[in-house]
């Protein structure tokens, strides 16, 4: 399991006090489907702050509330958070428009293995707006493309239209040297020609074997159930395996105490973990 | 040994809180609790009490705690943080049991990553004159926790005399510094300290943290918690219960973000954006409370976050008690 022993990384922040946030300015704003919207913000001096892959950062729309989001992706200039449509906080901040200040603090979280992965080939497994932490992910190793093997991304979502980052997996990531796209949406639609089905089942029929491979998912907690599964069966190992768990936050620090399974807390010690620390944990998750 | 006899105490009190604020046990609108000395004539000292309703957490962790300022104009937005009032803090007549719980929060707040910079500052300056504990009540149960109430570390140490002087054990520099500026108030007598009464709740922790470890499933949590109603009475009464949430108080343009103590007996503490809940029902919450304080808070932190000060035994309205949950676990069998 992991060891206690942070370091310090208030140092870091460029803040003083980790609670409080840096004001930050929406660059951008992409319609990725009817419910999900990507903000680029950047900070007065250039990027707020840098994070991993998989790191977290809190938004906050000062006046109505804060809350814990993936970074999906950093440019040298910005941060950028996909974010999905499901409360006030949601709502309010789908309502914003360019030149909109935010605050946000952070990073928080220990984001994925990127060094353990190199060398490895990649299966990346998402659902729905579960790809915005792996998208963090798969863009670095596209970044430092020679330190990964071969790259698989299955990418499902109810519709077409649920499927965020439609640029970039249907134009980009295809193009990319070794990386295969795979997407597939629950039920058939007039203008879709590709897989119809869910995640799971496309997995398990696309089959990449578990040989020199790590296998990271993503998605609603059913999904993830069923990946879970599948992997196990085309002989993935535990620790083969890696996940995000999510639980509500408010400080991200380790210190509100709400966000625990058992002893760990996941804006500290996840939200990434592969399976065999997960078993560990209580099921709570 | 030096003694301050009960009648120079008022004025001892109003001495130190001439350069620090100090909190002390006090009754207050009918709520005890440690509030800061004011020498007001409608403050009723409660040093005798055991335990005051309200821990001494507030001393470092107000209820509620203002964090950032905002203002809004259209786009923008401007933030001032609120500073805390750095500087000293003294706590007189603290406990064992509430003193080990500031160990407690010590430990949650400024260490494993981050400081809480507003915990920090208020834990800085902080001077502890505890009392010596000769008189347990009949919910306490410290000892079983690991608390050492007759000689606790602390700055400086006072003991309840017979005829209610206290005397006075300077124990660190601090401490000295402080007996330093009410020596004139002193007397330096030969006393007698009182004989401890034996503390009758028994509690042994060996092996729980652990057995704990394999019960998460156990079906015994169905019956414990059958009996709470999620009122958190207990988690607010807590010394050693830090959990907090942040939330936004806001009119027109401006508005402030701040903390206030939470309670992971409520639904809302775990409840996430969209619906899905971890803990939805109140066993899991239940169970999450007596895990933390017995099985979590040891595995991270290596300590109990329970110190038996009893609060919860006395105060929970429907007879929850945290002792018979440790037997109830004792006496649980596991399959090998
Ligand atoms: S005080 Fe008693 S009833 Fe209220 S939440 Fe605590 S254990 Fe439950
Ligand atoms: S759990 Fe109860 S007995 Fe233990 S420290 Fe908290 S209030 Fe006191
Ligand atoms: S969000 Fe506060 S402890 Fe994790």
């Amino acid at each position: 399991m992991h060891d206690h022993n942070h370091e310090c990384s208030c140092k870091d922040h460029g803040q003083t006090n980790p609670l409080v946030p840096t004001m930050v300015k929406v660059q951008k704003i992409v319609d990725e489907t009817s419910d999900v919207k990507t903000f680029y913000v950047v900070g007065e001096n250039g990027i707020p702050f840098k994070v991993m892959p998989g790191q977290l950062a809190m938004v906050s729309h000062v006046a109505i509330g804060e809350g814990m989001f993936s970074v999906s992706w950093q440019d040298d200039d910005h941060l950028q958070f996909a974010i999905k449509r499901v409360g006030l906080l949601t709502d309010a901040l789908h309502e914003i428009e360019v030149g909109q200040t935010l605050g946000v603090r952070g990073p928080y979280g220990n984001g994925f293995p990127v060094e353990e992965c190199k060398g490895k080939d990649m299966l990346f497994i998402g659902g729905g707006i579960g790809l915005a932490p792996l998208r963090s992910f798969i863009k670095y190793c596209f970044k430092h493309r020679e330190d990964y093997g071969k790259i698989q991304i299955i990418y499902g979502a109810r519709s077409y239209d649920d499927l965020c980052f439609k640029r970039e997996l249907f134009e980009e990531w295809p193009q990319v040297p070794n990386c295969e796209v795979y997407t597939t949406i629950d039920n058939a639609e007039d203008q879709w020609a590709g897989n119809v089905g869910f995640c799971p089942a496309y997995l398990e029929e696309i089959n990449p074997s578990p040989q020199g491979r790590i296998a990271v998912t993503c998605g609603p907690p059913i999904m993830i159930k069923f990946v879970l599964q599948a992997l196990e069966k085309m002989g993935y190992t535990d620790e083969q395996v890696i996940t995000t768990l999510e639980m509500r936050m408010k400080c991200g620090i380790g210190k509100c105490g709400r966000c625990n399974i058992g002893s760990e807390y996941i804006c500290l010690d996840g939200p990434v973990f592969n399976l065999a620390q997960l078993k560990k944990l209580p099921p709570e998750w | 040994m030096k003694v301050l006899p009960l009648d120079k105490l008022r004025e001892a009190l109003n001495i130190m809180a001439n350069d620090a604020e100090v909190y002390v046990p006090m009754l207050r609108d009918d709520i005890s609790g440690y509030f800061q000395w004011a020498d007001n004539p409608a403050d009723e000292l409660a040093l005798d009490l055991l335990n005051t309703y309200l821990s001494p957490k507030n001393v470092v962790i107000p209820q509620t705690e203002p964090m950032y300022k905002f203002k809004t104009s259209k786009q923008d937005v401007e933030i001032t943080e609120v500073q805390v009032r750095e500087g000293a803090r003294i706590i007189f007549g603290i406990k064992a049991c509430d003193l080990k719980a500031l160990e407690n929060l010590d430990m949650a707040f400024l260490t494993m990553g981050f400081e809480d910079e507003y915990y920090k500052a208020r834990r800085q300056d902080l001077t502890i004159i505890a009392q010596a504990c000769y008189k347990p009540g009949p919910a306490c149960f410290c000892e079983g926790m690991g608390a050492d109430r007759i000689n606790p570390a602390a700055d400086v140490l006072i003991h309840e005399l017979e005829n209610q002087d206290y005397a006075w054990e300077a124990k660190t520099s601090r401490g000295e510094e402080l007996t330093a500026k009410i020596a004139a108030l002193m007397e330096e007598r030969d006393v007698t300290l009182p004989q401890a009464e034996p503390q009758s709740r028994k509690v042994d922790m060996t092996g729980v943290s652990e057995k704990l470890a394999e019960m998460f499933e156990h079906p015994v949590w169905d019956d414990l918690s059958s009996r709470c109603m999620n009122c958190g009475i207990c988690t607010y009464v807590c010394p050693s219960c830090y959990c907090f949430d942040i939330q936004v108080s806001n009119r027109g343009e401006a508005g402030n973000r701040f903390r206030c103590w939470d309670s992971c007996m409520y639904r809302e503490y775990t409840m996430m954006a969209g619906g899905h809940n971890p803990r939805d029902y109140k066993k899991e919450r239940y169970r999450n409370r007596f895990l933390h304080k017995l099985q979590f808070f040891n595995e991270r932190y290596g300590a109990n976050l329970c110190t038996g000060c009893g609060r919860c035994v006395i105060l929970c309205p429907n007879g929850v008690n945290i002792i018979e949950v440790i037997e109830k676990v004792k006496e649980v069998k596991l399959d090998a």
